[in-house]
């Protein structure tokens, strides 16, 4: 499950409405609107600052799906 | 019966300038002959696996003689890369295998490409004079070192794991339809494929013969004819020819370049599909794109993805609290990484950086450009569109002045012509003299525009006609081609890369 506080920091991002967005683990990033190559570090950059959390560069490229970055954030969470 | 001997021999030797080309009469003829063999072979994978590998390796010796040898060096290599890296279990371990790995096959690579650039770059700097090494680029190497080294990555980042199979991963790495000029393929879609059942669809075969038809249309008829009768004469001496004809010419070269390198990846994606192998799309369309971030999710995509994934996303998320900063810094490094991927030469670093700086500039007008849109209320328009796609279309096709002309000065001799010698008069005597290139270029250009459902149609129509029909088709269209095939069958273009 994709966590509402989540989803809301991509949506806001990337000037969405999260009413109209579905998130599922295995969503892809190309598969939202307008998360692109370009804007994928800001979407990054907006998810460290609200979590207050630093991911390595290797954690994110790892990342195949919203799913895998929700997991990521959670181990984040609880090793702080 | 008597054999004629030095025939046989020819077949099996290696001869620096007669490669088995796609769309020469004896590579048609190999892989008729492959074809029937595979299929007897349908049931047994490995007999069909060691198939695929032998007459791989026999095609790229054919074209590169003896460094088929480094070639299976590569894959051996490679392939124990992978497993210890996979098999390392401390992750500062996995980085330093990784490392070595990356070092070995940009070694390899650069040791070929670029030691004459950097070397008569240092002699420049120091000036002094150095004498060129006699150093011979092996055939494709550009080409199958991304493949391994994707490998190698992909399991660096938990993407694959490796393959226990060295027959697959050989295949992998010389697999004949993408060896010399790519597409550059993903293990990742390509292994598995390699243990799937050789079954092919009705659909298959007419997407693969539409395809190759297709392909040898573009590289021979349109290709080969507009650059041996008009744009290779214009870039040897600009000077010699007004404004309006390098103008054409340069227009003319986008056509060419386009239909050599996608003509050559629809054959080569053809045929691999024939043998019951999907390679990855390698152009789509890409005088559509709107935008030159467009262009390149269109253009040469196998290229564009792979430093897309391996290059830009790691420099970018290291960058990423520059802001726009960072991902102009990770874009430009990225684009002189795409022309110095080309060759070792100045112009191929200016073509890549000004994509580079293209795309720098839309990302920093962005916001304002959507705003005056909104104002304009051009937004979704159709004349934003077309507007959009000429500009972007000019903008590479600027760009592709410095890719194809052999010097700087050339390509300033040329851009010179187009603005201060145009004589826009000599376009009537010019189509009287060069009609057919003229219709080419004109006809070329616009197929590019035409609706993505045609393609879908013809394969369609392919599809229903009888067995007999089809093989009559691919057989007129080979005929037709060899009717107008102008000389020799031209090399790609891409073969030097």
């Amino acid at each position: 499950m994709i966590s509402q506080r989540l989803k809301i920091v991509i949506c806001n991002e990337l000037n969405l409405n999260p009413n109209l967005i579905d998130l599922y683990n295995n969503t892809e990033a190309n598969e939202i609107p307008g998360w692109d190559s370009l804007n994928h570090a800001n979407v990054i950059v907006a998810i460290e600052k609200n979590y207050e959390l630093r991911f390595t560069g290797l954690e994110i490229l790892k990342c195949k799906n919203i799913g895998d970055l929700q997991n990521l954030i959670e181990l984040k969470i609880v090793k702080s | 019966m008597n054999f004629d001997l030095t025939k046989i021999s020819s077949l099996l030797s290696y001869d620096p300038n007669d490669p088995l080309l796609f769309g020469s009469g004896l590579f048609l003829f190999l892989f008729f002959f492959l074809l029937l063999f595979y299929r007897l072979m349908a049931n047994s994978r490995n007999g069909r696996i060691l198939l695929l590998t032998f007459f791989s390796l026999y095609f790229y010796y054919k074209a590169s003689g003896l460094f088929v040898l480094l070639l299976i060096f590569n894959a051996i290599i490679n392939f124990y890369f992978g497993e210890w890296i996979y098999k390392s279990a401390k992750h500062n371990k996995k980085r330093i295998i990784l490392i070595l790995s990356i070092v070995f096959n940009l070694g390899v690579l650069g040791y070929f490409k670029y030691t004459n650039f950097f070397m008569q770059l240092v002699a420049d700097i120091a000036n002094s004079s150095y004498d060129l090494f006699d150093i011979i680029l092996p055939i494709g190497i550009s080409f199958y070192t991304f493949k391994s080294l994707s490998y190698i990555i992909d399991i660096y980042l938990d993407m694959i794991k490796p393959t226990e199979d060295f027959k697959s991963f050989a295949l992998y790495v010389f697999f004949f339809p993408n060896i010399l000029a790519g597409p550059i393929d993903r293990a990742s879609k390509f292994l598995p494929q390699i243990q799937n059942e050789y079954i092919i669809t009705r659909k298959d075969i007419a997407m693969g013969l539409m395809l190759i038809m297709m392909g040898l249309v573009k590289k021979i008829m349109i290709a080969d004819y507009i650059s041996l009768n008009f744009v290779d004469r214009v870039f040897e001496s600009p000077l010699r020819f007004t404004g309006v004809e390098n103008l054409l010419a340069v227009y003319g070269y986008t056509l060419q370049l386009y239909c050599d390198f996608s003509g050559y990846s629809d054959i080569a994606i053809g045929i691999a599909l024939l043998l019951g192998f999907k390679l990855m799309e390698n152009f789509n369309y890409p005088f559509k794109a709107k935008s030159i971030a467009d262009f390149w999710r269109r253009w040469h995509i196998s290229l564009s993805s792979w430093l897309l994934d391996y290059v830009f996303r790691p420099l970018q998320i290291k960058f990423r609290d520059r802001g726009v900063a960072g991902n102009v810094s990770a874009i430009l490094i990225t684009f002189v990484l795409i022309g110095l991927w080309h060759g070792a030469s100045w112009a191929f670093i200016i073509w890549g950086l000004l994509h580079g700086i293209y795309m720098s500039i839309g990302l920093w007008v962005n916001k304002y450009k959507k705003s005056a849109y909104t104002k304009l209320k051009l937004s979704d328009t159709k004349l934003l569109g077309f507007g959009q796609i000429f500009v972007t279309f000019n903008l590479v096709t600027f760009s592709f002045v410095f890719f194809r002309a052999d010097s700087f000065t050339n390509a300033l001799n040329v851009l010179k012509q187009i603005f201060y010698f145009f004589k826009p008069e000599i376009l009537i005597q010019f189509a009287e003299a060069y009609t057919p290139t003229l219709v080419l270029i004109i006809v070329g250009l616009a197929l590019n525009f035409s609706p993505n459902s045609w393609m879908q149609k013809s394969v369609n129509i392919i599809e229903s006609l009888p067995v007999a029909f089809q093989a009559a088709l691919l057989t007129f269209v080979i005929w037709i081609v060899v009717q107008v095939q102008y000389a020799d069958l031209q090399p790609f273009i891409y073969f030097k890369f």
